[in-house]
């Protein structure tokens, strides 16, 4: 359409011109040239001349338009054939009407050149048909310049489309071509059979060709090549042997093609980069051999250098890709990450490419296990704080897992990460999170690191609760339990219960009852389970003993304050606690010793304690070898005996004393040898009132003498309480 | 439990020294003492002010253990995005 109006207002300006000292027509629109008139003193401009003869015998004009009508159609089809000032009658009565003939210009115009093409191209056939097999012969010639001059002709053949199509279709051609390339000493000729491969390798059929003529191989060699033309022609037809034929990629590795390509990552070109690139990940893609190749010859450290250093949008989308591959090989891993491959792709999280910055995020969360000691990733974890207000949830899967991963014991990153509003961050990243647990538990976990182990802990325990998420955090406890999650919230609960001002919000948001609830059933399962077989039990991959570990160790934590303290002992939690004593597993024997110890500071508790035959199993814990479990199983015995009566508290004196002597028998010795035989031992309070010297002979009891016998009287096995408890061991 | 003690100290001097080094451990770790607790402490402040050389000088905290999560189990593939 603009066209049409540029040409009617061209038309206009050419008359209106015509009105000015130029009369003339220069033909810019009307196609005239130049004609000077009879006497030669004058110029006038015409293409043809329309003549309108006014005949009085209407059929005389008749036969004159039949005479001209073959002249139109030649002239419109064949215009180059038109004799300059030749007069052709036209039939166009109206300027704005074009006449069939000047309609059909164009279409017939076309038809005629793709009849040229036709003819054209059967020729090219016909003659590439009949100079194959001398060109074949000459391609083995002994003299080289004959190899040169027959390879630069079969280059040109393989420049058209018919003629490269005859020329794929023979075998002993394209063996000839192969032959020569990996054989010739001379650049020229090594360029021009490279370029038929290349050329070869746009159709299938010729692919299939150069692939059954041993061409792998030979392509492969040539990636040795000093000259860059040779080098490209080489990388770009493996990389569509690569694409498209089938049996590529075994042929590229058995011909140590990784070995030759990972060193051209030091080569400069982008184009020629990104093609190289993608030829590794084509051949590394779920197979581990061919990684482990990449590495073995540095591939680590040139993709790294890549994403450091270029700019070019599909070099940086290709590099990833293969480090993306590399990121899940567990030896790979470590190399990228010593390569400086945080930092590197963390450089591109904030473009415009979102295919490069997912493959990104992809990848650092793939490594983020193994990075969790690396320096200078401040700017990568302030980038992935903000990225958690986003809503796309590949993106948050991702900030949330690497954040998670990179504040795992890492307090300069955890306190980045807590500078830079990362808790409220999170916050609103598990509110949005829903259901989707891949990003709910990193989430959790990095809530769960940022508030413990480390200076600034006790702000992001604050924190939490400031930004309200508190409530969010305990909903996560309901069911329908997604163990993970469940896992990680139980710690992050404990740790928000460091905070003396959470205790009461944690209290308000239920979350005593739910721990209480989950521990039970935790436990019931993990019983279940062991009575039935030897198996441990798994749900949703997270063991029950971890839940029953963590959720007694939450409420230790929360039993510190003493109105949760009274409500997790109204739940007639004691019985359960006390038996978890009996755990085979010392971090469930820890948190069990250490919330009992809490809960002892009540007397009611202490008596209950006591009642549920705690002092034997308290007893064995006392020889520990974690200082933690024997210091709570001490301080339970010592808060349950407080009431007693001096002869009670006299034994437990013993056998902590004794306990205590139990691996350290000089010491235990030099003990028996300095008793002095003092008389009047008397019932008052053991703690307050124990005199530093003059241990009463009476110990231990009955007057029993004061050396190995005593064992007697209090087997090793079980000490003194008879209410021992069986436990079935998990 | 500490019994890395000089030789020659009696049962109950011993007793004396493992309930100080337990209260303290008690405190150390975050946990409340009853208010006899924080008295026999103050009776023996003596075995307290020794005793504090010999805890654990680290803090001992008392927070849920950080842990790693393994994510590349399997490739992503995206092919020809």
């Amino acid at each position: 359409m603009a066209m049409q109006m540029s040409e009617s207002e061209g038309t206009v300006k050419v008359q209106e011109w015509q009105q000015t000292y130029y009369a003339g027509d220069s033909g810019i629109q009307s196609g005239a040239t130049t004609v000077r008139d009879d006497d030669g003193s004058d110029y006038s401009t015409k293409k043809y001349t329309v003549t309108t003869t006014v005949i009085e015998n209407p059929a005389d004009v008749e036969s004159q338009y039949a005479l001209t009508r073959a002249q139109r159609v030649r002239a419109a089809m064949y215009p180059e054939t038109v004799v300059e000032g030749m007069t052709i009658l036209s039939t166009q009565t109206d300027l704005g009407q074009q006449t069939n003939v000047q309609r059909l210009a164009e279409p017939s115009q076309l038809l005629k050149t793709a009849i040229i093409h036709l003819i054209n191209y059967q020729d090219d056939a016909e003659l590439a048909t009949r100079a194959i097999p001398e060109l074949t012969k000459l391609l083995n010639d002994d003299d080289q310049l004959v190899v040169n001059k027959a390879a630069m002709i079969v280059n040109q053949l393989t420049r058209k489309d018919a003629s490269r199509r005859v020329l794929m279709q023979s075998p002993q051609m394209v063996a000839a071509v192969v032959r020569t390339m990996q054989n010739t000493n001379d650049m020229e000729t090594a360029r021009c059979t490279a370029s038929i491969l290349h050329n070869l390798s746009h159709q299938r059929e010729g692919l299939l060709a150069i692939f059954k003529s041993g061409g792998i191989p030979a392509l492969v060699r040539m990636l040795s090549s000093p000259m860059e033309s040779v080098l490209f022609y080489a990388i770009t037809t493996l990389h569509n042997l690569l694409l498209h034929q089938e049996g590529a990629k075994m042929a590229v590795r058995l011909a140590d093609g990784l070995q030759r390509m990972v060193p051209l990552l030091k080569k400069s070109n982008p184009k020629f980069l990104a093609i190289t690139t993608d030829c590794l990940q084509l051949l590394s893609y779920g197979n581990q051999e061919s990684k482990l190749i990449i590495l073995a010859n540095g591939g680590p450290e040139g993709l790294v250098h890549i994403m450091r250093n270029y700019n070019y949008e599909k070099l940086l989308w290709t590099t990833s890709r293969v480090l993306k591959v590399l990121s899940v090989c567990p030896s790979n891993k470590p190399a990228i990450v010593e390569a400086g491959g945080m930092q590197a792709l963390g450089k591109h999280l904030t473009g415009s490419s979102q295919r490069l910055m997912q493959n990104c995020l992809w990848t650092l969360r793939n490594l983020s296990d193994a990075a969790t000691k690396q320096d200078g990733l401040d700017g990568l974890l302030q980038v992935l704080v903000s990225q958690l207000g986003s809503d796309d949830v590949n993106m948050l899967t991702c900030a949330t897992g690497i954040l998670s991963n990179l504040t795992c014991n890492n307090s300069r990153n955890k306190a980045l990460v807590t500078q830079s509003n990362g808790v409220e961050a999170l916050i609103h990243a598990v509110l949005r999170a829903g259901e989707k647990e891949d990003v709910a538990e990193p989430a959790v976990c990095a809530l769960r690191h940022l508030t413990s182990r480390h200076p600034d802990a006790e702000l992001a325990q604050n924190a939490v609760r400031h930004h309200y998420g508190i409530p969010a955090i305990v909903k996560l406890l309901n069911q329908p339990f997604y163990w993970p999650v469940v896992k990680a919230t139980v710690g992050l609960v404990r740790n928000l219960a460091l905070c003396p001002d959470n205790q009461g919000p944690l209290r308000d948001a239920g979350a005593i009852p739910r721990l209480v609830n989950l521990l039970l059933k935790a436990h019931q399962d993990a019983q279940r389970h062991a009575t039935s077989s030897t198996q441990q039990t798994y749900q949703d991959g997270v063991r029950m003993e971890e839940i029953v570990e963590g959720c007694t160790g939450a409420l230790h934590i929360m039993a510190r304050d003493p109105i949760n303290r009274s409500e997790i002992a109204s739940m007639q939690t004691i019985p359960l606690f006390v038996q978890l004593l009996y755990s085979p597993i010392e971090n469930v024997k820890r948190v069990s010793a250490g919330v009992l110890c809490e809960l002892a500071l009540d007397k009611q508790s202490a008596e209950i304690i006591d009642a549920e035959g705690a002092s034997a199993p308290l007893m064995e814990l006392l020889h520990s070898s974690n200082e933690g479990i024997a210091t709570y199983a001490a301080a339970v015995l010592f808060r349950i005996s407080e009431d007693k009566n001096s002869d009670y508290r006299k034994r437990v004196s013993v056998e902590l004393t004794h306990s205590l002597f139990k691996h350290d028998p000089v010491a235990w010795e030099m003990a028996h040898n300095t008793v002095s035989m003092e008389p009047g031992y008397g019932p008052e309070d053991l703690d307050v009132q124990y005199a530093p010297y003059g241990y009463a002979p009476e110990m231990p009891m009955n007057g029993a003498p004061i050396d190995g016998d005593m064992h007697d009287e209090y087997p090793q096995d079980m000490g003194f309480d008879t209410l021992h408890r069986p436990y079935n061991e998990y | 439990m500490n019994r890395e003690e000089a030789p020659g100290k009696s049962p109950e001097e011993m007793y004396i020294q493992q309930k100080v080094r337990v209260l303290l451990m008690l405190k150390k770790m975050g946990s409340n003492l009853t208010q006899s607790e924080e008295a026999f402490l103050r009776n023996y402040a003596g075995v307290v002010h020794s005793q504090m050389s010999q805890l654990p000088q680290h803090p001992i905290d008392q927070g849920a253990e950080d842990v790693v999560m393994a994510f590349s189990r399997s490739e992503t593939e995206d092919r020809r995005q």
